[in-house]
């Protein structure tokens, strides 16, 4: 599916005038590529993505999700063909692994049968397997990681928005589990939003970075990220993707003296 | 020297390792105290006993103020011997186990409704709001000029008192759903009722089951006050109690006091092992 926004304005209430989180955002999201959304933080990243969802509603702008190869059809809600993978990951601790996975089965009133067979197919596919009878609780942060990914997956909705999934992992799990959904990317071609403060992250895993203002939120440049695919870990190495992360690095290096310089004026 | 945040997370107050969660995420491993101090708990009761027994012994203090321990256990035994006190305890179990029956199911479906509408929540907050700090003992002469002394009157005044805890927990445990679960769910396709009934409800949980801890508690302090209060069916050990105090029986008040708090605690152990049956995963969050 196709993300069109146009315009997108986002002003949280705070008593006041309002803070601006988003500040005219427009940009399109090309169907089957892995978007990342780059940027320091409090720059409205997450906000973007929540918006795509349908989870959070724009202040004004527009937002169009279409059907590429079919552009007869009317564009759909957002929220009705997306799925978010979240920051905390919010799996529902009540629930053993099998039932989280399946949860969005179950309220579609999928019968148990139908819905464990899909849902012991997508733990599969995360490296989970035997797994299924488990509490939440008993799993290590990575794991979790798997099965909030396999909850999102099962929705089989053709884009999925992922905020900022791995930033609480350690470096040796964030590897493997960026390598899993480089792996998954490339067989599923789903449209994916990264959200990530994560520079590297961002060049290894996506086909475009957009890198962002910060706050208000606004698009600062664009970055088409040319490295092949399937990518692996070992491309961190390379020249090619030394100069993108230099190229990157210098963006967000601007727009963190920057979001520093506002914040020691509102101190003043 | 402050210690370390590390070191304090997974750690009692008094540096045993207390049973939790390690940073990583996966479950502590519990190690096993010495033999000497899991005997602790014994061995703290029967110094006590013994002392007392010395004292009362070698002290010269008349049975009627205080009596051995090694007599009020004779009494103990000739009680539970002759059916008194087997009796009169199953006759407060059970009304114990209605007036909790009786505020929990009502507890818990008040402060489920209030969590869910706001126009219940806004019609019933100023009547909690009142009646809650009322001590409930203050209750017992309008109960008893309305319902007599018989069970009706124990089973209201004890009812009326565990409902409250169990109201106040329940409708803070709905309020304090965490809203990011909530957004969750509704990506996930879940609609309003299907969020209440799979999210907002067992997220209570917790809280709901420290309300009806605390509702427990209040049942029997009440059910026994209201024995000794005014109940007419000359049952119960709260009538026990009274009964043998008024004539000096200390031997007797002493075993059924034993009596009472030995059967106190299992019920609440009871009540724990129910909550780890019913909601492993809320057990030690509340």
């Amino acid at each position: 599916m196709d993300i069109i926004v146009e315009n997108l304005v986002q002003v949280w209430d705070d008593g006041g005038d309002g803070v601006r989180a988003l500040d005219g955002i427009s940009h399109h999201f090309r169907s089957g590529t892995l978007t990342c959304l780059l940027g320091p933080s409090g720059c409205g990243k997450s906000t973007l993505a929540q918006i795509v969802g349908g989870i959070e509603t724009a202040t004004s702008g527009a937002i169009r999700i279409v059907d590429p190869s079919n552009p007869a059809v009317p564009p759909a809600k957002p929220g009705r063909c997306s799925v978010m993978m979240w920051q905390s990951l919010n799996l529902f601790p009540w629930r053993n692994v099998i039932d989280n996975v399946a949860f969005g089965l179950e309220m579609a009133g999928v019968p148990r049968e139908a819905r464990y067979a899909r849902a012991r197919e997508l733990i599969g596919m995360v490296g989970l397997r035997n797994f299924e009878e488990k509490a939440c609780s008993q799993l290590s942060g990575g794991m979790r990681q798997r099965v909030a990914l396999a909850r999102a997956l099962i929705m089989d909705r053709p884009i999925l928005l992922m905020d900022e999934p791995f930033a609480a992992l350690d470096a040796q799990t964030k590897i493997v589990m960026q390598e899993e959904l480089t792996r998954i990317f490339e067989r599923m071609r789903k449209t994916i939003l990264f959200v990530t403060h994560a520079i590297d992250e961002a060049i290894l895993l996506g086909d475009e970075v957009v890198v962002m203002t910060a706050r208000p939120g606004r698009i600062k440049e664009v970055i088409a990220i040319d490295l092949p695919r399937p990518r692996t870990q070992e491309m961190v190495g390379t020249k090619a993707f030394g100069e993108l992360y230099d190229r990157i690095l210098h963006l967000i290096r601007e727009e963190v003296l920057n979001a520093m310089r506002q914040q020691d004026e509102a101190v003043l | 020297m402050i210690p370390s945040g590390r070191a304090m997370i997974g750690r009692g107050w008094n540096g045993r390792a207390a049973s939790g969660r390690a940073r990583s995420g996966r479950p502590a491993k519990r190690r096993r105290d010495p033999l000497w101090m899991r005997l602790l708990p014994a061995l703290s009761v029967v110094l006590f006993v013994a002392a007392w027994e010395a004292a009362v012994r070698y002290g010269d203090v008349p049975p009627i103020i205080l009596p051995a321990p090694s007599s009020i256990a004779r009494y103990l035994l000739a009680m539970i011997a002759d059916g008194s006190l087997p009796w009169n305890l199953a006759v407060t179990f059970m009304r114990i186990m209605a007036g909790f029956l009786v505020a929990g199911v009502l507890g818990v479906l008040v402060g489920v409704l209030m969590g869910m509408s706001k126009v219940v929540a806004r019609v019933l907050d100023p009547w909690i709001a009142a009646l809650y700090p009322l001590p409930k003992i203050s209750l017992i002469p309008l109960l008893i000029i309305w319902l007599g002394t018989g069970e009706a009157y124990i089973l209201t005044i004890s009812a009326i008192t565990a409902f409250f805890p169990v109201v106040i927990s329940t409708y803070a445990g709905i309020r304090q759903t965490s809203q990011e679960l909530v957004k969750a769910a509704r990506d996930l396709g879940a609609n309003t009722r299907q969020i209440q009934m799979n999210v907002v409800i067992p997220a209570a949980i917790p809280s709901i089951f420290a309300g009806l801890h605390l509702g427990m508690g209040v049942t029997i302090i009440l059910v026994v006050a209201a024995e000794m209060i005014g109940g007419s069916n000359q049952s119960g050990v709260g009538w026990l109690l009274i009964r043998y105090g008024q004539v000096m029986e200390t031997e007797k008040v002493f075993a059924a006091l034993v009596a009472l708090a030995v059967f106190g605690g299992i019920i609440i152990k009871a009540q724990q092992a129910v909550d780890r049956w019913v909601a492993p995963w809320a057990v030690g969050r509340s």
